[in-house]
């Protein structure tokens, strides 16, 4: 028998339990690499510009899928983070044009804090009001987008060259280098991870998803913790406006564009593995599932599939991978 | 020695209601320090709400709770751990789908201290690497014992905490409790099995209709005198149903449970249910009824054994499959039942749905078996719009009246009458002994013990996943019951 010391080192690697509590990340990781290795044999050119344009442009959807998973693992949903990112998008571009590179980014930190105290007040509403989640952020969906197209009537405002290559890795925002989009996916993904799992908050969020009495019982603040949630939501939707500012170099505050994005992040949520009840998953998955979700799109461009048939690809993928997995932990539960 | 001029936790006049029901009219506890204190009392007797109140999960309406003489407010479980309380709950509060190490690291318990604890408990092997929800009951049981013992409160609440344990870690449990007490801390020990009282407990509270009715050192009083405070004045005997047991042997058993198992929860029940009989199931809370429930109708599928309808196996998949043999459920929560928006019309009809070969409405006679139904109930159908809108005597008679519309030959009623007015009980239990007297077979679990001379014809004592005791109904003293309830008749009939 075990004594306790040695069952609190660990027994080794039990490969068996990672794969089943990281099997589903694991997986959503496989499936894009086998659709990036997919679309490499498809162009005959494939190399730094491809992958340099994959993770620029996938930036804004793992941000926003990274948001959406911190809400949804403490027990929520948001659909007003796509409104979020389009607001970010719409006070940064009319903020920071004609600004030097240093200036931009006190504006893009004052962005991001003011979204995050923005969304942390929506948090807070809920918590008081009782009112479900879903009812309160479409009310602020509304809110939001409309506060963005007061910001940003039409399309318009700017950045300076470096705020567009600290994203893109180039000035123009267009170029081979994969080094800064690539470090500025990881770095705020890797944040997040590490800040769910590994701090007390973090763990409070997964606690308060997963079962909100024994979280209350355990004396958590359950109420504090839904506050967290969509605060620090909030701040990587507005990481989602900024990137697609840097992007494209100019603001645009369209209320179908964030309504657009917040579908996206809870696909994404959902592939990668977020159980929509709370407490489960991670926001890796959330993220690897968002770079899928993007780069679906140039592969089937790619193989010539018309974009409106692409459309109803994209939605029977998502059918079929959930079902897969449904089935897989269904049986599982009989085993057991 | 010198005397301590205050207890280290008491509570004077605690009141408590929720909405219209009262849990709590007003309850005085003392607890002194270095005692381990029983608190004692039937189901519904208000033991829980008391210990929530004193956990800062429920706050009082009046009353106050005292810490070492000071007077505290206890708002949330953060506070009351900060006064020094520590609870362990009947259902551990440890979070799923986080592992042992992230749930000590996330209530900032000291793991080292938490360690020795399980070890000193003889916990067996756990890794603290895994998620709480894939390990068993017992071990979560001890690792929230083992971590509020961690916090070294003056006072550690122990809700039911040996219903789950094997009988030698119930012994470690004990041995802790010991300690602790001889360390000069004190313990609230709430417990059914009076046996433990006995050996355990200083002195006792018991609680009944909301009320602390009597303290004493439970080893003055014998476990026969803990039955009797726990159930006050003895009751006057109503009377019961006269049965004609002859007539019954002769009629035809409907309902048959073989050797039925279901993990933990129920281990081996067999029963014949005949026409026209009613058969009271009497349990102490978490002594495997709600399974034994959920067998018979069909909403899971037994571990072993069988059931047997009218001379043929159930097999059920789903309650519909045990509908269509004609088993049916009351179960005591009513909203779980009806259709809470729509009119009592609509609930009565629902069964009859999903007999429909027609698109456009609903069977010729269904109005004829919906009106009958309600004049037989004599439901108040003024606000029959909503369902919801009906008090929970109507809203419980709808629930059955449903049945009666859609024909049954076995009617399972769990706690029918949970939260009901007595002039309503009343009803309900005619409505029952009509339908019996009428052919059907019934199977009534209650917590009111007072009733089941009322309408049973005999009287199952469940006790440990087991049937312990069969009476007759007429003749069962609740005090037989209790008794037998708590696990005693069995040691009795052995000696």
């Amino acid at each position: 028998m075990t004594t306790f010391e040695e069952a609190r080192e660990g027994r080794g690697v039990d490969w068996r339990r990672i794969a089943r509590r990281q099997g589903w990340t694991v997986g959503v990781w496989l499936l894009l690499l086998g659709t990036i290795v997919f679309y490499a044999t498809l162009i005959p050119n494939f190399g730094d510009f491809q992958i340099t344009s994959i993770a620029k442009n996938s930036l804004p959807l793992v941000y926003l899928a990274v948001a959406q998973a911190i809400i949804v693992i403490a027990g929520g949903i948001d659909l007003a983070v796509g409104a979020m990112l389009v607001l970010s998008n719409a006070v940064a571009a009319r903020l920071m044009e004609g600004q030097p590179f240093a200036m931009t980014i006190v504006i893009a930190i004052g962005v991001i804090v003011f979204c995050a105290l923005l969304n942390a007040g929506v948090g807070w509403v809920i918590t008081v009001s009782k009112v479900p989640d879903i009812v309160v952020t479409l009310a602020t969906l509304f809110i939001i987008s409309g506060l963005a197209l007061m910001v940003l009537p039409s399309p318009g405002g700017g950045t300076s060259e470096w705020f567009r290559a600290l994203f893109t890795g180039s000035t123009t925002g267009s170029g081979s280098n994969f080094w800064p989009p690539l470090l500025m996916m990881a770095i705020p993904v890797a944040i997040a991870a590490l800040f769910m799992r590994r701090t007390k908050t973090g763990l409070s969020l997964y606690a308060t998803g997963s079962s909100p009495v024994a979280a209350y019982l355990s004396a958590i603040n359950t109420a504090r913790a839904k506050v967290v949630s969509y605060a620090i939501g909030g701040a990587y939707a507005a990481l989602g406006g900024l990137s697609a500012l840097a992007i494209t170099g100019s603001g645009e505050s369209r209320f179908s564009t964030g309504s657009n994005f917040t579908l996206r992040s809870v696909a994404a949520v959902v592939l990668g593995g977020v159980a929509l009840t709370g407490g489960i998953g991670s926001v890796v998955g959330a993220a690897a599932a968002g770079i899928f979700l993007y780069t679906l799109s140039p592969v089937l461009s790619a193989m010539g599939v018309d974009p409106n048939t692409a459309q109803v690809i994209q939605g029977v993928l998502i059918v079929v991978v959930m079902m897969v997995a449904g089935i897989v932990q269904l049986r599982r539960e009989r085993a057991e | 020695m010198f005397v301590t001029s205050a207890p280290l936790v008491s509570t004077k006049a605690v009141a408590k209601n929720f909405g219209s029901v009262v849990a709590l009219r007003s309850v005085d506890l003392t607890v002194e320090p270095g005692e381990i204190h029983a608190l004692l009392g039937a189901n519904g007797a208000g033991k829980s709400t008391l210990v929530k109140i004193l956990s800062g999960v429920h706050q009082p309406q009046s009353g106050e709770v005292a810490v070492q003489g000071r007077v505290v407010t206890l708002r949330s479980p953060g506070e009351s751990r900060d006064a020094g309380l520590a609870t362990v709950f009947q259902d551990p509060a440890l979070i799923p789908d986080l592992t042992v190490e992230e749930n000590l690291r996330l209530t900032s318990a000291d793991q080292d201290l938490v360690v020795s604890w399980l070890e000193r408990m003889e916990a067996g092997a756990l890794d603290f690497a895994a998620q709480i929800r894939e390990l068993p009951l017992p071990l979560l049981r001890l690792l929230d014992l083992a971590r509020a013992l961690a916090r070294e409160p003056r006072l550690l609440l122990l809700d039911e905490i040996t219903a789950a344990l094997p009988a030698d870690q119930a012994e470690h449990v004990f041995e802790v409790m010991q300690e602790w007490k001889a360390a000069g801390r004190s313990v609230l020990f709430i417990t059914h099995r009076l046996g433990e009282v006995m050996r355990m407990c200083d002195r006792a509270t018991v609680l009944r209709d909301g009320r602390n009715v009597a303290e004493f050192a439970p080893r003055d009083l014998g476990e026969s005198g803990l039955v009797e405070a726990m159930l006050g004045e003895v009751v006057k005997q109503a009377v019961g149903v006269a049965t004609d047991f002859e007539a019954l042997e002769r009629a035809p058993v409907v309902l048959e449970a073989r050797d039925l198992r279901s993990r933990e929860q129920v281990r081996g029940v067999s029963f014949r249910l005949r026409a026209g009989e009613v058969i009271g199931v009497v349990a102490l809370e978490g002594q495997g009824q709600d399974r034994l429930f959920e067998l018979l109708s069909g909403d899971r599928r037994p571990d072993g054994g069988e059931i047997v309808v009218n001379g043929e196996n159930m097999a059920a998949r789903s309650p519909y499959d045990a509908v269509r043999k004609g088993v049916v459920l009351v179960p005591s929560d009513r909203l779980q039942a009806l259709l809470p928006q729509r009119s009592v019309r609509e609930n009565l009809g629902a069964p009859l749905y999903n007999r429909i070969g027609r698109w456009f409405g609903l069977v010729a006679d269904e109005e004829e078996r919906v009106q009958s139904a309600v004049d037989r109930l004599s439901i108040d159908t003024r606000a029959a719009k909503q369902a919801i809108r009906l008090s929970g005597g109507n809203q419980q008679k709808v629930v059955v009246g449903r049945w009666l519309a859609a024909g049954f030959r076995v009617l399972l009623c769990f706690d029918p009458t949970r939260g009901i007015d007595v002039g309503t009980k009343q009803q309900i239990y005619r409505l029952l002994r009509e339908l019996a007297d009428d052919g059907a077979a019934v199977l009534l679990y209650t917590s009111e013990l007072a009733e089941i001379p009322l309408v049973c014809d005999r009287v199952l004592v469940m006790y440990d996943g087991e049937f312990v005791a069969e009476q007759a109904a007429a003749t069962a003293t609740e005090e037989a019951l209790l008794t037998a309830a708590h696990g005693l008749s069995k040691e009795e009939d052995v000696a």
